[in-house]
């Protein structure tokens, strides 16, 4: 049977070197196209992902004749191979060329299934020894000149036996383990490799009992066991020594296997020391003695490495999870009963137990994932042939290597390989591929099963573990080759069958009679010996040896997209269906949108951190040895991650992803500063851990912020995050996303927006929101606004040129128009703030100064006049009949009385809060007899609070400010079609007021009692500064933008700014119009804006301690620093005239 | 397969496909409606299975081709692949299971938008012989096996009828196990399945269909015009 042997060393010898073979891939990247030389390096001799080739270099191996065996002559001069030795960190791995044996089988006889083999795996001749198992290396002299090493190696030395030298010495059965390698490389090269190899194997004498423990547990180790140790118990080699292998041992010939391999792995080495010669293959291929099945299967599937690298690995994880649940392990309690139900090892608890101990313990280890149908009918498979801690390395060889992305939890792995099958029928196929087309079958109806269980379940169970025997040797490209076998047998009659039905049948019947005769009527009983299984054997490997590592993931390559376009399609439209109810309130197109943004920027930011941890070990790997530098590529495939349709490994948003992704749908979120380090300094300093970020880690050597605008960080957006965050987990699902963005977008229903917003900042949920919250939400309105404001602003025609961004640039401004809206926003706010305080209600009622006022304004409940009775009131007019009109007015009415009386020294009386006409574009009149006695409010000493209704009725005061919650805000987010690709860095296009010139003045705050010199000339800091300490924080924002802008200024950009900064003459001219002298504006505007602003002014001018809100008029009319005086007055008499 | 030639009733095939949470007991439903049998513990469906059953309609035999779908999430996005043309559909949830019942509304969603137009989608309930109300069934000597353990129910009928009459599709409470209102779902879909989207079983119409010929089968199906005529062929 094996005396062939002299031509497969010659033709392994005369074998041209050849590149590797692209294996496949653990992971389809880019990369793969290019695939490392790590990787190719671990996938050829399977090696665990710790490895990386260190050194390589030509030589020859040689294999001295087995004294053992008596033998023909051709043994006696031992074996010679031509090939490549490498060294890793802990393996030196030789190999001769992929194509060691071309053509060597005929097919005339049933063991002759051996084919090419090409392409990855430990398909060649060679060995793959880990250093802690290599006892001994000599340098021999060699008459070359070359060098030449001795490897002696631990074969068949138990750790006992190794403690007894004597005894090993007097051992006459036993022959050391020796091979020779000649290196052919320069002297150089050799002594490198020779310093490589001495310092692994240096750092390996630790690992060399560790090495022990596990070969122990291989079955070879008893099988091959010394006479004196006959009793000793047989290591676990699967349920099967319990429960009997399936099929019939003698049918099986398992005996005879039994010593073939028993003198194979005598002559050549075992488990951890076995040397691949060609009748390892040939051995291979006939199909594997059932209690040596496990451990090579083990060992040909680089599973044995993972074990040896971990040993305790499997316990380690039991224990870790022992009484833990998850969904995995609700998912497999469901199929523990039904994984082969029909070997009987299955039907035992021990059997049972053991399946589920071995699928729970790698769910915990790949969470990704998880556990997948399928798993327990592979695993029970693996089972009957190896022991658990066996079994659990190789399904994690099969996860990561072998069948890459079949039981991830979108199975793209499956899919792809569906269509790489389809393509490779229609190639191999045309007419057969036709027919199916023709008939509307679907091929992966039948082949996917085929491929997921690894024909486990297709085939009678002896049959599936041949071809698993080879599966594991050569790679997946064994399952496609027999998948195309399956039907090129079947060719005839699937071409008749024409619906799915017919095809399944035929193919069903097929597996069925598997083991009858390919031949039955043949004369030559040589022939008629041929069962079918060994026809397909032979058709797969021989006609179809075609199809190699290679060709498959080409057309792994080529397929990739669309299989997961397809994945991610589905994905989408499922997750989009289940958002919950509030996704209603949004369009189908907005939700799209959302799913991507929100995919996209999670995937985006993997891909970014995956770079920039690449580029530390980069830099980290520039401070090694010479040596690992030359071969530190490791980490360069990157690996794709949270692609949906590779299942993704995250659907959560952390705050930075948050940030990232509001940046990208509103430009209020983009950061100011282009670069700023800021951010990083102040901004992460003051956040709590709650905001943690799952990459902490960032560094600066790219931005981590990818092509995207920096986004900006604001307490607005933190306190978004939060709220949306319903289930405090510090991260946001798309659900969470999905509904947070309803109840701001979907409603479209301003009362919505402005408790949705006061809610925001009534922190403990009692309907109440302090002194503190109130100015940050005047930040939060200062910090939306700065970009300007969109939507529908404005139904005034002066404001028909209201566009958020046309209104930021100077240059854009059309002349009669003084202010723009953003800016006169920005006065706006400044009134809220003082409204706000006015109308606030104080915790103490025994206050001083707010008693009266509490009593009439102060709790929600109080009893105000019926809405009829103040619209009585002359000195309001309804502009509609708006639902909260009558609220608004009730709430406004009564209090102008008593707060008159309140404080009897205000000669002029504050105007109330006008009710804006809701958008409407009805004509407004407002009351301007107001009395502005409120500001006692701003008093730091009074704690106080606003409640919902007064913060509505704050908003609704102003028309600007209504507007805002009406359309700005909620059309500020941008989900459909996002931002336009303008670049928001420049502080220069931000609407602050700084930068219309707001407070360039000195700080000095004057505590001013006349009303005329109160306005203007002041900067809204010190004014701030001066109405409440509190609002120390509003003034920092302003001073920050302030310098911001200044610093810009200095650098001198922008040209339209020139003028509003440069030009005195001009600013006031501005000023002048903005403050009211347009007549435009005053007239078609609502002038309850402005009468309301005179009217502070007014009280500002009779009562000195109402300075603050004069100067908060000042910002609001674009504040004359030029000519205060004139500003103040005019707007006075604007207003009266 | 000659069966029109032989047989003077009308014979025409409906694919149908079984959808639902994974062991809500689909290929129970299967077994039983094929072989009217039962097994304890069967293997879970890897992608699907197919088998097919014919059911007698007092005018017409029916000819399903079954789809019996794996019903792990995770291979929810296999699914499309087969219920591509599918005129009925059984979603099946575990009575005992309400989060079956949420899956199960998920499919009937996905199954509305996504596949043939006009598709008759019956909802079932599974495991009725877990339940208390499994004697109360009519006909039910076996119903008894299942009452040992009390009233496992956890999904109200009222509930699940009215989400099905709400989305108009058909109702039915079974138990694979004691074979309680199995063929009853079937025999309610076969005659719930318009005759104007029937097809003859490899009727002449097959043989003149060229180039896709079975889209040109399947597909007319979802627009009722020309499958009117071919239908009426036979």
């Amino acid at each position: 049977m094996f005396n062939n042997f002299s031509s497969f060393v010659q033709k392994a010898q005369s074998a041209a070197q050849q590149l590797i073979d692209p294996m496949q891939g653990l992971n389809l990247t880019n990369s793969d196209k290019n695939p490392s030389k790590s990787s190719l390096f671990q996938n050829q001799f399977r090696l665990p992902s710790s490895q990386t080739p260190l050194y390589e270099i030509p030589a020859e191996l040689t294999i001295p004749p087995s004294n053992v065996t008596q033998g023909d002559k051709e043994r006696d001069r031992g074996w010679h191979y031509a090939g490549k030795l490498h060294l890793s960190e802990s393996y030196i791995c030789f190999s001769t060329t992929s194509t060691s044996f071309v053509h060597t089988a005929s097919t005339s006889t049933s063991s002759a299934f051996t084919g090419q083999t090409h392409g990855g795996g430990p398909s060649g001749n060679g060995f793959t020894f880990p250093l802690c198992a290599i006892r001994r290396v000599e340098r021999l002299n060699s008459q070359n000149f070359q060098f030449a090493l001795a490897i002696t190696t631990w074969n068949g030395i138990s750790q006992e036996l190794a403690k007894d030298k004597d005894a090993l010495k007097d051992k006459k059965d036993f022959r050391e383990q020796r091979i020779t390698i000649q290196l052919a490389g320069s002297r150089q090269a050799c002594e490198r490799f020779c310093d490589g190899l001495k310092k692994g194997l240096r750092t390996a004498v630790g690992n060399v009992g560790k090495c022990k423990r596990v070969v122990a547990e291989c079955y070879s180790e008893y099988l091959l066991r010394p006479e004196e140790m006959k009793n000793a118990p047989s290591p676990d080699a699967g349920l099967g020594l319990i429960f009997r292998y399936p099929g019939d041992p003698k049918k099986l010939r398992d005996r005879a296997k039994m010593r073939l391999w028993a003198e194979f792995l005598r002559d050549n080495g075992r488990n951890a020391t076995l040397i691949r010669q060609p009748t390892f293959h040939k051995l291979i291929r006939v199909g594997l003695p059932n209690r040596l099945r496990g451990e090579m299967w083990e060992l040909t599937s680089g599973s044995f490495y993972l074990r040896l690298e971990n040993p305790t690995l499997y316990a380690e994880t039991l224990a870790k999870f022992s009484g833990k649940e998850s969904l995995a392990i609700d998912e497999i309690e469901k199929d523990l009963n039904r994984s082969l139900p029909e070997y009987p090892g299955f039907q035992s608890e021990e059997g049972i137990h053991r399946l589920r101990r071995v699928l729970t313990a790698y769910s915990w280890i790949d969470p990704e994932v998880g556990y997948c149908q399928a798993m327990n009918i592979v695993v029970a498979a693996l089972l009957i042939y190896m022991s658990e801690a066996q079994a659990f390395f190789l399904l994690s060889a099969l996860c990561d290597r072998l069948v890459p992305g079949y039981y991830s939890s979108t199975m793209y792995g499956t899919l792809l390989d569906q269509k790489v099958f389809e393509s490779l029928v229609e190639k191999t196929m045309p007419i057969l591929w036709e027919h199916l087309v023709k008939s509307d079958v679907q091929l992966s109806v039948v082949s996917l099963p085929w491929f997921l269980s690894l024909y486990i379940n297709s085939m009678p169970l002896v049959f599936a573990f041949r071809v698993l025997d080879v599966f594991f040797v050569e790679g997946p490209k064994v399952l496609f080759q027999v998948g195309l076998a399956i039907l090129r047998i079947n060719g005839e009659d699937l071409l008749d069958a024409t619906d799915d039905g017919a095809f399944i049948s035929v193919l069903k019947s097929y597996f069925s009679r598997l083991d009858e005769s390919a031949h039955p009527k043949s004369e030559n009983p040589k022939l008629r010996a041929i069962n079918r299984f060994q026809e397909l054997m032979v058709v797969a490997f021989k006609e179809f040896s075609g199809i190699t590592h290679s060709s498959i993931q080409d057309l792994r390559l080529k397929n990739k997209d669309a299989v997961l376009n397809n994945i991610e399609n589905f994905a989408k439209r499922t997750a989009i269906r289940n958002l919950g109810p509030d996704s209603k309130l949004l369009s189908a197109e907005e939700l799209g949108s959302l799913y991507d943004r929100f995919y996209t920027i999670l995937y985006e930011r993997q891909q970014r951190d995956h770079i920039i941890q690449e580029e530390q070990l980069r830099r980290a790997k520039h401070n090694k040895t010479r040596a690992t530098e030359a071969f530190a590529e490791r980490h360069d495939h990157g690996v794709e991650k949270g692609r949906v349709g590779l299942g993704p490994s995250t659907s959560l948003m952390d705050y930075d992803a948050f940030r990232e992704f509001l940046a990208s749908i509103a430009k209020w979120a983009i950061s100011d500063a282009p670069a700023s380090p800021r951010r990083n300094q102040s901004s992460e300093k003051d956040r709590s851990p709650y905001f943690g970020s799952f990459r902490r880690s960032e560094s600066n050597l790219l931005t981590p912020w990818g092509g995207g605008p920096e986004p900006a960080e604001h307490e607005f957006m933190q306190r978004l995050f939060r709220r949306w965050d319903v289930d405090s987990s510090s991260t946001l699902t798309l659900q969470n996303v999905v509904t947070g963005l309803a109840q701001i977008k979907g409603k479209r229903d301003i009362m919505g927006t402005i408790t949705y917003f006061f809610e925001l900042y009534d922190d403990d949920g009692d309907g109440k929101v302090d002194r503190e919250g109130i100015l940050r939400i005047s930040e939060a309105l200062l910090f939306l606004s700065r970009r300007g404001l969109e939507g529908a602003l404005s139904n005034s025609n002066s404001s028909a040129m209201l566009n958020g961004m046309a209104d930021s640039e100077p240059g854009s401004m059309s002349p009669p128009i003084g202010g723009t809206v953003n800016e006169r926003f920005l006065g706006s706010i400044s009134a809220f703030i003082r409204r706000c305080f006015e109308y606030a209600d104080p915790d103490h009622p025994n206050n001083h100064f707010g008693t009266a006022q509490h009593a009439s304004s102060g709790p929600d409940a109080s009893p105000f006049p019926t809405a009829s009775q103040v619209a009585d009131n002359d000195a309001f007019a309804i502009g509609d009949d708006d639902d909260d009109e009558d609220d608004l007015l009730a709430f406004d009415g009564p209090p102008e009385p008593s707060s008159t009386t309140n404080t009897p020294d205000n000669g002029s009386i504050p105007p109330a809060l006008g009710k804006p006409a809701g958008g409407s574009g009805t004509e407004r009149t407002v009351s301007k007899a107001q009395s502005e006695k409120a500001n006692v409010a701003l008093d730091p000493s009074n704690p106080l609070y606003m409640t919902l209704p007064t913060f509505r009725m704050v908003v609704l005061a102003d028309e600007l400010l209504e507007q805002f919650f009406e359309s700005s805000f909620p059309t500020s987010l941008h989900i459909v079609d996002g931002l336009p690709n303008a670049t928001y860095q420049s502080s220069s296009s931000l609407t602050t007021f700084s930068n219309l010139n707001f407070g360039r003045a000195a700080a000095a705050p004057i505590p001013v009692p006349q009303p005329g010199a109160a306005a203007p000339g002041r900067s809204l800091r010190g004014v701030l500064d001066n109405i409440v300490t509190d609002a120390s924080r509003v003034a920092a924002e302003v001073r920050r933008r302030m310098e911001e802008a200044q610093g810009e200024l200095e650098k001198n950009a922008v040209p339209g700014q020139k003028d509003d900064e440069e030009d005195d003459e001009e600013d006031l001219q501005g000023l002048v119009r903005s403050a009211g002298g347009d007549p435009e504006r005053r007239s078609v505007r609502s002038s309850d804006r402005d009468l309301l602003d005179g009217a502070d002014a007014d009280a500002g001018a009779a009562k000195g301690q109402e300075g603050s809100s004069q100067s908060i008029l000042d910002a609001n009319d674009e504040g004359g620093r030029p000519n205060p005086a004139s500003s103040a007055i005019q707007g006075i008499v604007e207003f009266e005239s | 397969m000659a069966d029109s030639a032989n047989a003077p009733k009308p014979s025409s095939s409906v694919k149908l496909v079984l959808l639902g949470e994974a062991a809500v007991g689909k290929s129970s439903l299967v077994l039983r409606f094929v072989n009217n049998d039962f097994q304890e513990n069967k293997e879970p469906t890897i992608g699907a299975a197919f088998l097919t059953q014919k059911c007698n309609l007092p005018s017409r035999t029916i000819k399903f081709e079954i789809w019996d779908t794996a019903g792990q999430e995770r291979f929810a996005s296999l699914a499309p692949m087969y219920y591509r043309n599918a005129q009925a559909a059984l979603v099946v949830y575990d009575l005992t299971k309400p989060t079956s019942l949420i899956k199960a509304k998920h499919w009937v969603a996905e199954l509305q938008r996504q596949a043939s137009p006009g598709i008759v989608i019956a909802l079932v309930g599974n495991k009725l012989d877990l339940t208390n109300d499994s004697e109360s069934g009519q006909g039910d000597a076996e119903g008894a096996e299942g009452e040992e353990s009390g009233d496992a129910r956890k999904v109200s009928t009222d509930e699940a009828k009215s989400y099905a009459e709400e989305e108009n599709l058909l109702f039915f409470e079974t138990s694979a196990k004691t074979g309680h209102n199995v063929s009853e779902v079937f025999t309610a879909i076969a005659n719930a399945i318009p005759e104007t989207s029937l097809k003859s079983t490899r009727g002449p119409g097959v043989s003149n269909a060229v180039g896709r010929g079975g889209d040109e089968q399947r597909v007319n199906l979802n627009g009722p015009r020309e499958a009117a005529k071919e239908g009426c062929a036979c």
